[in-house]
């Protein structure tokens, strides 16, 4: 009996620090979870009912309405998709060839190179995107450093019209986006066991093969986790292709923001392409995951 | 017969010598061991002859063809490496098949082959698991079958075995040996651990500083080395030096002082041509002296001195002694055989009386030019010069 009693006792214990602990928990993840449901939950949600409203002059009229998805799923939108999916995967792919080099090089450095080859890498974020992408135009312009620099070399006798074009918007935007592909590369990288390498090598693989057999399915982790954070983000650039783009072929980021900048205004729809466009991403990511995990399922046999 | 032939290569890393003009040749079909302390150049021999280092100077060839230059991948040589360096991302299957794969072998044929190979090393039920799923003895074994499945004239092993705790090292010692003898190849075995080497090798070659200091069998190198420096790496030794007192058919006589004022005569086996007044080294294993609390009876051929105890080690499958003669500290194993012990078992700072035959010790041509490397060498050894000792406990 005196034992049950002081197991009873140490068992209210336990539960009384158990809820304690529970309390504490909820008290320090209240902030971010007010803030989240204020600034994040709480606008998606007013997105989702603009989309199923009808459109009016300035705002919208309360009364629901499947036009703007009607609309949002035309030829003229799929192929304002098509533009800016296109635009996010040369991208991505541009991110990946010109990242894993650099990433290469950085990770098999010597730790005082490795670090500042770093910072130089992060030194970029410390700029304004603004001025950076200006400093982009100019560099590009009709009359600008590129075209001068060429037409003093000899090369070109005509400055190149690269300046508002598709081009300028994708060299534009592997610049900005190289960053986020270079840093999870490292990472995995650096983690990379190059005796392995040289296992490969002494069994009769020769530099490509061990590339292709060793090296890059250990990074896939990395290309993929850099590719998640470039893709997306690109899908929905307005700044770059508004800034060194052209009017004529518009991106979705443009698309959406001129539905509410010009008037009359049109909320719904451009509320129903960014959920549009949020579907799309999440499909693509929960395939993506599935094919990931499957990949990793097989190797747990 | 001759498989591998060396020469003059050297080797250095922004000047350090890590490799200095090794000339050496090893039979086809030999186990042949480099021995030596962390860097004295064995790993980066090693690498060379794999092709992962390029040589300063010197020449590398296999049967009659010279490799010096080729890329890794085109050598007739496998490498097993210290951690394994197995493909996390493939089966143990897929590791095994790699070298095959890589060359476009059949499938069927890969498939058979390889699990000719699992069978070897009796792995077969493991084939689809990945590396991080089986233990260290079985990472070995793939990593060994990995390298086998090529068919290469020469198998190199850096300290395979380092990983391994010290039960399952011994296990796969005599495994190695098994498969050395079953496929009948030369293998190149790196080691620091003079146990590893002496046991599976046919010859052992004893570097130091990026030279090979001495290469024979390893009895050769243990019962008479050519160097302080072997006979101090391998093993344990007492050296003592003296001068060339008197020189017969078969042994030497040196005499050596004891610092103590006094001068020991003793008589010692030799391999060179001594000259009266030179001085040497003798070199004497301490489990060749017999000690006993009684002088020997029979003298003839048998150098006899007379110590005291000054320290005792409990050893479990032998007693280490250390006895003082004047100045000197010989270190003395003493097996525990009640037959050939005294009744009572000996005591601290007791007289002692040592005993060894004259073939038992073994004169080097050398004398030992610093203390301090000497130190350096013997890690917690006795110096039989300057160092005073200190008792790690009193009885």
């Amino acid at each position: 009996m005196r034992n049950g009693n002081y197991n009873q006792t140490l068992n209210a214990g336990a539960q009384k620090t158990q809820s304690r602990r529970n309390l504490m928990s909820w008290l320090l993840t209240a902030p971010a979870l007010i803030w989240l449901i204020l600034f994040f939950l709480v606008p998606y949600f007013i997105v989702v009912i603009y989309s199923f409203l009808t459109p009016d002059i300035y705002d919208v009229q309360f009364e629901f309405s499947l036009e703007a998805y009607r609309q949002a799923l035309n030829l003229q939108y799929l192929s304002t998709f098509f533009q800016s999916f296109r635009l996010a995967a040369l991208t991505t792919l541009l991110c990946i060839l010109l990242g894993f080099p650099v990433a290469y090089y950085i990770a098999r450095a010597k730790d005082k190179v490795k670090n500042t080859l770093l910072v130089f890498i992060i030194i970029p974020f410390w700029t304004n995107l603004i001025i950076r992408i200006f400093s982009w135009r100019i560099f590009l312009s009709y009359n600008g450093v590129l075209n001068d620099l060429l037409m003093r070399s000899g090369l070109i006798n005509q400055p190149l019209e690269i300046m508002r074009t598709d081009l300028a918007v994708l060299l534009v935007m592997v610049y900005v986006y190289l960053p986020y592909m270079i840093l999870p590369l490292y990472s995995v990288l650096e983690k990379l066991d190059f005796t392995l390498l040289h296992a490969a090598m002494d069994l009769g693989a020769n530099e490509i093969k061990a590339f292709f057999r060793i090296t890059l399915p250990l990074a896939a982790e990395g290309i993929f986790a850099g590719s998640l954070l470039v893709f997306i983000p690109a899908l929905g650039a307005y700044l770059i292709p508004q800034l060194v783009g052209n009017q004529r072929s518009l991106y979705l980021g443009q698309v959406i923001t001129y539905k509410i900048k010009n008037i009359p205004r049109n909320w719904p729809m451009a509320s129903a392409l960014s959920l549009t466009l949020l579907v799309f991403v999440a499909i693509l990511l929960v395939a993506l995951f599935a094919l990931y995990k499957r990949s990793k399922k097989l190797r747990r046999v | 017969m001759e498989e591998i032939r060396i020469e003059n290569l050297t080797k250095d890393f922004d000047g350090f010598l890590a490799v200095d003009d090794v000339s050496l040749s090893i039979n086809s079909g030999e186990l042949f061991s480099f021995l030596g302390p962390s860097g004295c150049g064995k790993t980066t021999l090693l690498r060379m002859i794999a092709g992962f280092e390029i040589p300063a100077k010197g020449k590398i060839l296999i049967g009659n063809t010279d490799i010096t230059d080729l890329p890794p991948y085109k050598r007739q040589v496998n490498t097993i490496f210290q951690n394994y360096s197995l493909f996390p991302h493939m089966t143990v299957f897929d590791n095994v098949a790699f070298g095959l794969r890589i060359r476009k072998t059949p499938k069927l044929q890969i498939i058979e082959r390889v699990k000719e190979m699992l069978s070897l090393v009796k792995m077969e039920d493991q084939a689809n698991k990945y590396p991080d799923q089986i233990s260290g003895g079985q990472k070995q074994r793939i990593a060994i079958v990995r390298a086998l499945i090529n068919q290469p004239k020469v198998l190199l092993l850096d300290e395979p075995l380092a990983a391994l705790d010290l039960k399952l090292r011994q296990h796969m010692l005599i495994e190695l040996m098994n498969i050395h003898d079953a496929v009948g190849i030369t293998f190149i075995y790196v080691t620091h651990d003079q146990g590893e080497a002496m046991s599976i090798s046919d010859r052992v070659a004893v570097m130091n500083h990026g030279k090979i200091v001495q290469s024979g069998p390893p009895d050769d190198i243990y019962e008479r080395p050519a160097s302080i420096f072997s006979a101090y790496f391998i093993g344990e030794t007492n050296l003592i030096t003296g001068e060339v007192i008197g020189i017969e058919e078969n042994y030497v006589q040196l005499k050596c002082p004891d610092g103590a004022g006094n001068s020991l005569e003793l008589d010692s086996t030799f391999n060179f041509p001594p000259y009266l007044g030179q001085e040497l080294t003798l070199s004497l294993r301490p489990e060749k002296i017999a000690i006993s609390r009684s002088k020997p009876r029979y003298q003839d051929d048998i150098n006899v001195l007379k110590g005291t105890i000054e320290d005792i080690l409990y050893l479990g499958s032998h007693t280490q002694y250390i006895v003082r003669v004047g100045a000197l500290k010989f270190r003395v194993f003493s097996q525990h055989k009640r037959v050939y012990f005294d009744d009572k078992a000996l005591d601290w700072d007791e007289p002692v009386w040592l005993f060894w035959h004259d073939t038992d010790s073994w004169l080097i041509n050398q004398i030992p030019e610093n203390v301090l490397s000497f130190n350096e060498l013997a890690d917690g050894g006795v110096n039989h010069y300057q160092r005073s000792s200190k008792r790690p406990y009193q009885a």
